[in-house]
């Protein structure tokens, strides 16, 4: 056939059918005979019969169709029968209730499974940030690797030099995230906000909802107490009246005036709910590294080429203040460096999700193929009464779809539903800026995967049987074995399928409960039994310097003290998991740091003396210092280190109590004496490795510095939960305008820092659970399938004077082959994509072998059981009766 | 009546055509005026047909062997003669009116 001829019938399509099948092949000799005698006359007139041809059908092909509106069509139309075959599906479901029941039960649970972690990853990698051009913006930070850190934190004085010299970028911002109190007289409120450099919105291209951002004049050193507040504030707090413009907050004790709203979008990356001014000074010599940066690169500069820049424009300050480069500027995609900690975990829950709908894909399709071969006969009989074999296959299909469909919209609903939960239950699972909604996107996703999912299960059976001769399909009716050899290794090779890939989710699922259960059992390193942590800040209108802080500070513990069942209570700047502090020391004798001599900062706190009792640290050496010890008149200055410290700083000692030690920078003969060592806490969470750490008491605080906020940790011999009302008195007690927060028990802290790995692990292991299942159906399935064609076989073997017992053993052999096909193949798959997960797994290799062999027990253990039901069915089976069956 | 059905059934008043022998006739009638193209035609055939003013024959007439192939031919019938009829009586008085009046305004210029 032509192309030209190809081309004008799949144009035809778009006139009626009816006119079509009538009429169809003379259209085309009227239209080809023209296009010949045409192109005699060269390829304009050529072009000009396709022109009006075209114009014909555009024309014409509506007026044909209104024509025929309303009109009953003929019997064997598609459309027509799209229905009627609609309504067979539906009939012979409705035999089957259970069986079908199951069927969309399964498919339903793998399409949830899919669009719950398909919007996970959707809202985390596919959907860009929600800023225009979110691939020209970057994150600015710094880093020192003699400092063994990736990420510094900027300074400001470094980020003002960036942000005049640099030339990559339109522009670039700063940030530091906080949180304020927040009170208008009876309740305080602690809430997250961030400081940001005027420019914030110009880097992120978002415009306030209303009112103004701060100018670049309100963002000075004293700059006037303006404040721009987030949508969700203006909604709570303001019912959203545009009056809103002018009023005052009172944060942290000062008035501040609201000049304008932003929207949702501005809260990334923290959730913050309002904005100060940044308020830096350029010229200050603060070095104090916390800050994060962003900036909007040039078009067309990559990040190679802006990190080359930013070195440039950070010239000046290594020829000023930090000679020996320690720090030097970097600049990240903003995605990568959000996305970056996700990675692993979307692989890991997208691929078992996949894996899981291709189990319950080859499930349901063995199982629609066993259907479909216990229908031969009814197929047959419709095959010899002229049905066509494609017509066949298309009833089948149309059954897939119907099952897909209701499947389907099950699935997404209670994907959607199952993810609401999770993410509920576990606030960390993903970042506050991800937004997560089942849109247009998951439904189109979820259409896809319903399609294939149609073609993946509904297409071998299908094709298989439209395939067959009716004559052998009516005699093969019965019981007989015989044209079953085909059937029988399709059904095979989808079971063996199912228990590779359930191989692998097992394995993966088992991998990561352990690395779980390592991570549970890892000491922190305190006594997190009876132990509760909270977090007092303090508004420096109203406390301006150490002093009065200080004084507010021991009122508050005396209080604490005083409450009924607390037998410890202390201090400290900065507890374990969720916060940092560095600086640098020496050892009391080192010599100078060498050039590129690693110098790996020290995790700095300040911290009561009672602090080591009430989080139950243990002295490997040493003692305590006193509550009194080393006040600055007495010039005896004591210091806590940490075990990780003593290795760094004195590696051959094997006590340093006693030893001195002074800041890095610090010339004076001022030396402070290590008087214990405590071993490590593991401050930045359980997984991870512990840096040098030391606490001093409070008496070494200068009364002249900031300490507006401090961490206080309790311990009780009772439930620390039921202190919390008693705390949260203590301290209204002490100033009503404070709010108490981050109240939890060090328990609770502990679990939110392996929450993300809990529910990895239980979302893997559940995965596997489904895997498990599925794939024992399918053993079950294809052997009770087995049993039943061979019934007739059986009889006479039984006949024949088989026992019952070497039946059973025939037909459990059967199951065990099918597993031990499937773990050949599925092991080798499963230690493959365990390495994906290695940066997942704490204290277990990837290749465990503890965890394989249980999966291999598991697996062996579970199909001998699913074997067991059919097999016992096969050697009770009658000889006699068998036999007369088959006739 | 429409002007396709006009000349189709115009073009078959005189022997039983094919599609495209239709299609060739009426080009002619028109001087090349008017084109049917394959959907227009076989739509148009496909209306009058259920008119009943033509009908498709079960084979091709004796005559048209050589031109071979399987193609419909359409044959007119008494109801589309008649229908033919009354719109060409139309069509001449329309014209004669018109001559007229075309033949006074000329005399008054």
């Amino acid at each position: 056939m032509s192309w030209s001829r190809a081309v004008y019938r799949a144009l035809l399509r778009l006139v009626p059918t009816e006119l079509r099948e009538l009429h169809g092949d003379d259209m085309e000799e009227v239209f080809l005979k023209e296009l010949t005698s045409a192109r005699g006359r060269g390829t304009v007139a050529a072009l000009g019969v396709w022109l009006s041809a075209l114009g014909d059908i555009v024309r014409r092909a509506p007026y044909e169709h209104w024509r025929r509106r309303g009109r009953r069509r003929p019997k064997e139309h598609r459309v027509h029968s799209f229905f009627s075959d609609l309504r067979f599906a539906v009939r012979s479901f409705a035999r089957q209730p259970g069986a079908t029941a199951l069927i969309i039960v399964t498919l339903a649970l793998a399409v949830a499974a899919n669009t719950a972690v398909f919007t996970l990853l959707d809202g985390l990698f596919f959907r860009p940030f929600p800023f225009s051009e979110p691939s020209r913006l970057v994150y600015l930070n710094e880093k020192a690797p003699r400092w063994n850190l990736d990420f510094t934190g900027i300074n400001y004085t470094d980020f003002a030099m960036w942000r005049t010299r640099a030339r990559a970028f339109d522009s670039m911002a700063l940030w530091s995230d906080e949180s304020v109190n927040l009170s208008d007289g009876s309740n305080p409120e602690r809430i997250d906000a961030a400081r940001v450099t005027y420019d914030m919105p110009t880097v992120l291209r978002i415009h306030p909802v209303l009112g103004r951002m701060f100018t670049r004049e309100e963002d000075r050193p004293k700059g006037p107490p303006v404040v721009a507040i987030g949508e969700a504030l203006w909604k709570e707090r303001f019912g959203a009246s545009p009056d809103v413009l002018g009023k005052t907050l009172r944060i942290n004790s000062t008035m501040y005036t609201i000049i304008g709203v932003l929207p949702r979008e501005a809260e990334f990356p923290h959730g913050a709910k309002l904005w100060l001014p940044f308020d830096g000074d350029p010229n200050s010599t603060d070095n104090s590294y916390s800050y994060d940066g962003i900036g909007r690169l040039k078009p067309g500069v990559t990040v190679a080429q802006a990190a080359t820049d930013l070195i440039a424009a950070h010239g000046p300050i290594w020829l000023k203040s930090d000679t020996s480069h320690f720090v030097s500027p970097r600049v990240d995609l903003l995605h990568d460096r959000f996305v970056a900690n996700f990675r692993v975990i979307g692989r890991a829950l997208g691929a078992g999700a996949l894996l899981v709908l291709l189990i319950a894909c080859a499930n349901v399709a063995s199982a629609m193929l066993a259907r479909a071969i216990f229908r031969r006969r009814e197929v047959g009989i419709r095959c010899a009464l002229g049905a066509s074999g494609s017509r066949v296959t298309r009833q089948l299909l149309t059954e897939s779809l119907a099952l897909a469909a209701i499947a389907a919209i099950a699935g997404v609903l209670i994907g959607h539903w199952g993810l609401k939960l999770l993410l509920a239950s576990n606030s960390d699972l993903v970042p506050k800026w991800a937004t997560l909604a089942v849109g247009v996107r998951t439904m189109l996703f979820s259409i896809v995967i319903m399609g294939t999912t149609t073609v993946l299960f509904g297409l071998v059976p299908a094709l298989q049987l439209g395939r067959q001769d009716p004559g052998e399909a009516l005699g093969a009716g019965g019981t007989r074995a015989t044209g079953s050899r085909r059937d029988r290794r399709l059904l095979d090779s989808l079971v063996i399928a199912e228990i590779g890939l359930a191989v692998v989710l097992l394995a993966g699922g088992g991998l990561l409960v352990r690395a779980y259960a390592n991570l549970r059992r890892i000491d922190p390193g305190f006594r997190p039994a009876g132990t509760l942590e909270f977090r007092v800040a303090l508004p420096s209108a109203k406390y301006k310097n150490a002093i009065p802080q200080m004084a507010f500070y021991r009122t508050l513990i005396d209080r604490l003290h005083a409450i009924p069942g607390v037998d410890h209570a202390s201090m400290i700047t900065c507890p374990p998991l969720g916060c940092h502090w560095g600086s640098f020391y020496k050892a009391e004798g080192s010599s100078p740091l060498a050039q590129n001599e690693v110098d790996p900062v020290t995790l700095t706190r300040y911290a009561s003396a009672e602090y080591f009792a009430t989080m139950g640290l243990e002295f490997v050496h040493g003692r305590p210092y006193r509550e009194t010890e080393g006040a600055v008149r007495t010039g005896y200055r004591p210091v806590v280190i940490n075990e990780e410290f003593a290795r760094h700083m004195w590696p051959t000692v094997a006590d340093p109590t006693g030893k001195r030690i002074g800041s890095r920078g610090d010339t004076s003969s001022n030396w402070t004496t290590v008087v214990g060592v405590v071993k490590d806490v593991k401050h930045y969470g359980l997984a991870r490795p512990m840096i040098p750490g030391l606490y001093f008491p409070l008496t070494r605080i200068d009364t002249a510095s900031d300490f507006g906020s401090f961490a206080f940790t309790v311990h009780t011999p009772g439930n620390p939960v039921s202190l919390f009302p008693a705390i949260r008195a203590a301290v209204r007690a002490l100033d009503p305008e404070l709010p108490v927060f981050a109240l939890k028990t060090m328990q609770t802290a502990l679990d939110e820092s392996f929450a993300q790995a809990r529910t990895v692990a239980l979302s893997l292991a559940a995965f596997a659970a489904i895997a498990l299942t599925l794939a024992i159906g399918g053993i079950y399935a294809v052997l009770s399938y087995v049993v039943g064609r061979r019934r007739h076989e059986i009889g006479i073997r039984m006949a024949l004077g088989a026992q019952s017992g070497q039946v059973l053993r025939m037909v459990v052999r059967q199951g065990l082959q099918l597993v031990s096909i499937g773990l050949l193949i599925g092991l080798p798959l499963a230690l493959l994509s365990a390495r994906l997960l290695s940066s997942l797994l704490v204290g277990v290799t990837a290749s465990d072998p503890w965890t394989y062999a249980a999966v291999v027990v598991v697996l062996t253990a579970t199909t001998a059981l699913a074997a067991w039901i059919p097999a016992r069915r096969a050697a009770h089976v009658e000889p006699k009766i068998a036999l007369n069956e088959s006739s | 009546m429409r002007r396709h059905w006009f000349f189709i059934l115009l073009s078959l008043a005189d022997e039983d055509r094919h599609g495209s022998g239709i299609m060739r006739d009426v080009l002619e009638l028109t001087s090349d005026e008017l084109k049917l193209w394959p959907v227009t035609l076989y739509g148009s055939l496909d209306e009058l047909q259920e008119h009943g003013w033509i009908r498709a024959l079960d084979k091709a007439p004796a005559s048209a062997a050589e031109e071979g192939g399987r193609k419909r031919w359409f044959r007119i019938t008494p109801a589309g003669r008649r229908a033919l009829s009354a719109e060409v009586a139309r069509l001449d008085a329309t014209v004669r009116v018109a001559t007229r009046r075309l033949a006074h305004s000329g005399d008054a210029t």
